[in-house]
């Protein structure tokens, strides 16, 4: 089997393992029976959320390659000014903390982890009978990805594994080479800034605060994976601690928008869209929002 | 490259105090001149996943100018996008790179790299900028045109001015490292393992078709022949696979059977098969097995490749009888496409531009080409210019190209009908998708950055030539010249390429079975990993590709030879060794340590520990900072107080 195909089935069995488990113990029966009966519907309520969401992603299957050329040739390159910010912080990182079984530790949550944490709130939102945080999760992501995008374009700069290969070894690749593969297809080595996987893990980890009261056991566990991925971004060598911070910016932006965007007046179980039509803006995807929930809604 | 500190700013603040206290005179002559700020050097070198050893040299050089003062910025780039900014736009203080010959080579590789004529073209031509009239420039001409001792003599003195005035400073020669498993293809050499040469002697293992090939025997595999007894049955097997050949590419189980899996970090060439553009090959090797060169220089033998003979003509002319060929789409190979290709490499417009515009590479030594001329359908002439043997075996060292294809690119480059840039063709930024070459390997396909794919060349002479003769032929040899080796080869029907992540990623793929061996640089975290892995073994060999730190002379305060020599003295090249290179390179003084018997006893790396030129100050691993400083002081340069050496304001 190639190291792809192996990566991947190994990733959809123990992250579908994962969301079993965790659907049962935190959501709970009576909870996903009524998400079963109701699916389509539901589904059907957070339509344009997802289509938003489905259109950047395509976007940036399509579009990434050209948009790397563009930042080859006219990004600004800020390896040297990340590196000026922060010198050897991630190195340092590496040397106090570095250990086999947090090498092992945090690789998995780096893979596997950081899939579930993405994967499960999915689940989990669209269990509750409103459909409103689903859909703000949904935007959120969306926007994740849409200003990660631009950012990647307009930011030439590689992660600290490839600068300081003498202080910062890459250790995710270097003891687990076939995660190389599935890395390799989704992002290219130059997308180090801001951390995506730090935007979405924060993104996931403020909504699980503010949805406490749904879902209190997930809070936690939530929480702690989160900052696990974070840790992990830069104990890996990665990531740089300013793609990090800049990560965790972009999360708090996108779950900010993501609630000016979805109205929180909106009531279940009508077509109603509940687009805040005075929100965003700020963003082209935002917009995309606005525009087609607008055009449907009139 | 100096940091600007605002000059407006400060005048708008110092003006008005300077207008009220009435000594404005004073005050231009003060703030008139320009502000001394702390110099800084920007280091260009790729990434650690694209080549683990030269961001390593960039990051020693990098702390070292730091701790003496300097301002030091690495920029990581992208192979293509690095040699885009270094050879093309000459936009750069200082990269780290290796010289782009695989195996060791003639002197005169020096011709092209530093000679000050062709400071002004890009490409591989002196990327410094640098100019030596008496001296470098005096040298290289003779060493062309001088022939034994003289021409030694040359060489040294060459070698010693380089090493005074450091264009570039030589680090060390790598070992070309290879992880390879020997159980579908065996006789990797200790030579050169994946030069045209040691690709063209690979044979298929015992064990991957259940076939022996015909030439073990010549070749003596002492390794890994245990299994000679199904010998018989074994070249039966192996004669369907030659009988056959065009059936081979449909059966699916045989052609992969017979397939070389490489496996590279150096996307590079699943994106562009252009032989002469500089960004896109490292060191040609596979392009050299799409386009034949008249000669072929394996291990230090001239082997006839594309021609078959040559005979002297007058004082400075050869005449060259070619092999019977065709290019890859059947049109036959004729005296004219070599005629073509020495003209249009001198100038890729053909004439039609106001002025030459040469090829990116090779120019050292087509320089050395006077005039091509076919004289008959098989036979061309070639006129030197009053050059010595080697480099004249040099000057047949280039790929020949299609007549028929190139002279459809001699035009302006133009990027939606707008000419962008007029002193580039079409020939020199294309990225020749389909490649028409007439090499023993032909183009199949490619996923850019991912992969790319090629044949065998059923028609190329070497296999063609090798089967109607066969081995009882008593006609004269048409393969005459052409060493055993080579014959009815490649062993492979198809050759695989595939790009990984990192040097890490590559050795596993070997290591798995996935890969065959590696081709890109590996590093200390790579190699060790090679020795865990059951079925994969380390080769290596000597390679002419030595690692550099290139200056932009047209740059001060690089311009100054005493400054470069300093940066020189800055380098710990044993250190480096160590742990750059995990031991596996040797630290070097001159471009020329891989050809010891050219480089004179005073500038040779004695097995010691230091630079025969520029000793590293302090003691390995650990910088003199103070000594260092004293050298710049004594070249000029000074510091402030906070021990930050100064750039003069312009």
């Amino acid at each position: 089997m190639s190291p792809l195909l192996s990566v991947v089935a190994s990733l959809a069995l123990w992250v579908g393992s994962a969301l079993l488990v965790a659907s049962v113990t935190i959501v709970g029966p009576r909870r996903l029976y009524a998400l079963w009966d109701d699916l389509r519907d539901r589904l059907w309520e957070i339509r344009k959320s997802l289509a938003a969401l489905v259109v950047v992603l395509i976007a940036s299957a399509i579009g990434r390659g050209s948009l790397q050329t563009v930042s080859e040739l006219f990004g600004l390159q800020l390896t040297w000014a990340i590196y000026a910010l922060e010198g050897n912080f991630v190195a340092w990182v590496q040397a106090t903390f570095g250990s086999p079984e947090l090498t092992v530790y945090f690789a998995s949550v780096y893979v596997y982890g950081y899939v579930f944490l993405l994967s499960f709130p999915f689940l989990a939102y669209l269990a509750l009978p409103r459909t409103t945080t689903v859909k703000r999760l949904v935007v959120a992501y969306a926007l994740n990805y849409a200003i990660g995008l631009a950012l990647y374009t307009v930011v030439f700069a590689y992660g600290p594994r490839n600068v300081m290969p003498d202080l910062v070894t890459s250790l995710l690749f270097t003891h687990n080479p076939e995660f190389m593969a599935l890395t390799g297809e989704i992002n290219e080595p130059t997308n180090v800034f801001p951390s995506l996987h730090t935007s979405l893990s924060v993104t996931v980890g403020t909504f699980a605060v503010l949805t406490r009261r749904e879902y209190p056991l997930w809070t936690p566990v939530a929480a702690w994976l989160a900052t696990s991925v974070v840790i992990a971004t830069m104990y890996l060598g990665i990531h740089w601690l300013t793609d990090v911070i800049a990560g965790t910016g972009l999360a708090l932006g996108a779950v900010y928008l993501s609630y000016r965007v979805v109205d929180e007046d909106e009531t279940d179980g009508t077509d109603e869209p509940g687009v805040d039509d005075a929100g965003g803006g700020a963003d082209g995807a935002v917009d995309e929002v606005d525009a087609g929930s607008e055009a449907v809604g009139e | 490259m100096t940091r600007q500190a605002s000059r407006r700013g400060v005048l708008a603040g110092v003006g008005i105090a300077a207008l009220s206290a009435g000594c404005l005179g004073r005050t231009r002559n003060i703030a008139g001149r320009g502000r001394s700020s702390q110099l800084t050097l920007e280091i260009n070198a790729p990434p650690a996943d694209r080549d683990p050893n030269a961001i390593r040299i960039a990051r020693h050089l990098a702390e070292n100018l730091e701790a003496v003062g300097i301002e030091a910025r690495i920029n990581t780039l992208g192979h293509t996008d690095l040699r885009r900014k270094v050879l093309i736009n000459h936009n750069f203080d200082v990269y780290v790179g290796q010289f782009r010959e695989a195996e060791p080579f003639d002197p005169d590789a020096m011709y092209g790299f530093t000679h000050s004529q062709f400071v002004a073209e890009s490409g591989w031509q002196n990327p410094f900028g640098f100019a030596d009239i008496n001296g470098v420039d005096e040298r290289l001409a003779s060493q062309r045109r001088l022939d034994g001792t003289e021409r030694r003599e040359a060489v040294a003195e060459l070698q010693r001015d380089l090493g005074d005035l450091q264009p570039f400073t030589v680090v060390a020669f790598p070992d070309p490292l290879t992880a390879v498993r020997e159980d579908r293809f065996e006789n990797w050499t200790n030579r050169q393992p994946l030069s045209v040469g040691g690709l063209l002697g690979l044979e298929r293992a015992d064990a991957a078709a259940g076939a022996g090939s015909e030439t073990e025997s010549e070749e003596g595999t002492a390794d890994g022949n245990e299994s000679d007894g199904n010998e018989s049955d074994g070249n039966e097997t192996d004669d369907g696979l030659i009988d056959d050949n065009p059936l081979a590419d449909d059966d699916g189980e045989a052609g992969d059977a017979a397939t070389l899996r490489l496996v590279t970090t150096d996307e590079r060439i699943t994106q562009n098969w252009n032989p002469i553009a500089a960004e896109y090959r490292r060191y040609g090797t596979f392009t050299s097995l799409l386009y034949d060169r008249l000669v072929l220089v394996d291990d230090g033998e001239v082997i006839p490749w594309l021609a078959a003979d040559w005979e002297p003509v007058g004082d400075a002319g050869v005449e060259i009888s070619l092999r019977e060929t065709d290019w890859h789409d059947g049109e036959p190979v004729t005296a004219a496409d070599v005629e073509f290709t020495y003209e249009f490499l001198q100038d890729t417009s053909m004439g039609t531009a106001e002025s030459a515009i040469p090829t990116p590479t090779f120019r050292g030594r087509v320089s050395a080409v006077e005039s091509a001329t076919a004289i008959d359908e098989a036979t061309v002439r070639l006129t030197f210019d009053g050059v010595n043997e080697p480099v004249g075996v040099r000057a047949l060292q280039v790929p020949i190209l299609p007549k028929h294809v190139w002279e459809e690119r001699t035009g302006m480059a133009t990027i939606a009908g707008l000419e962008f840039d007029a002193e580039t063709t079409e020939a020199v930024v294309t990225n020749n998708e389909d490649p028409v070459g007439s090499g023993p390997l032909r183009f199949v396909e490619a996923a850019p950055e991912e992969s790319v794919a090629f044949e065998r060349n059923a028609g190329h002479f070497v296999v063609r030539t090798a089967e109607e003769s066969g081995s009882d032929s008593d006609a004269s040899d048409p393969l005459a010249g052409v060493p055993e080796r080579f014959r009815g080869k490649p062993a492979f029907d198809r050759l695989e390429i595939e790009v990984m992540g990192s040097d890490v990623a590559a050795v596993q793929a070997v290591g798995d079975g996935r890969a065959d061996a590696t081709v890109s640089n590996l590093g200390p975290d790579s190699v060790p990993r090679i020795g865990r892995e059951a079925d994969a073994r380390l080769v290596t060999g000597q390679s002419g590709g030595f690692y550099h730190v290139g200056y932009n002379t047209r740059r001060a305060p690089l311009s100054n030879p005493r400054f470069r020599t300093v940066l020189a003295s800055l380098i710990d090249k044993r250190t480096l060794v160590d742990t750059a290179f995990d031991g596996y390179a040797d630290p070097a003084a001159s471009p020329l340590a891989a050809t010891p018997e050219w480089v004179p006893t005073d500038l040779l790396w004695e097995g010691g520990e230091t630079d025969p030129l520029h000793p590293f100050v302090g003691e390995p691993g650990s910088l003199d900072v103070e000594t260092a400083r004293d050298r710049l002081r004594e070249a000029g340069y000074r510091f402030d107080e906070d021990g930050r050496l100064l750039a003069s304001g312009t």
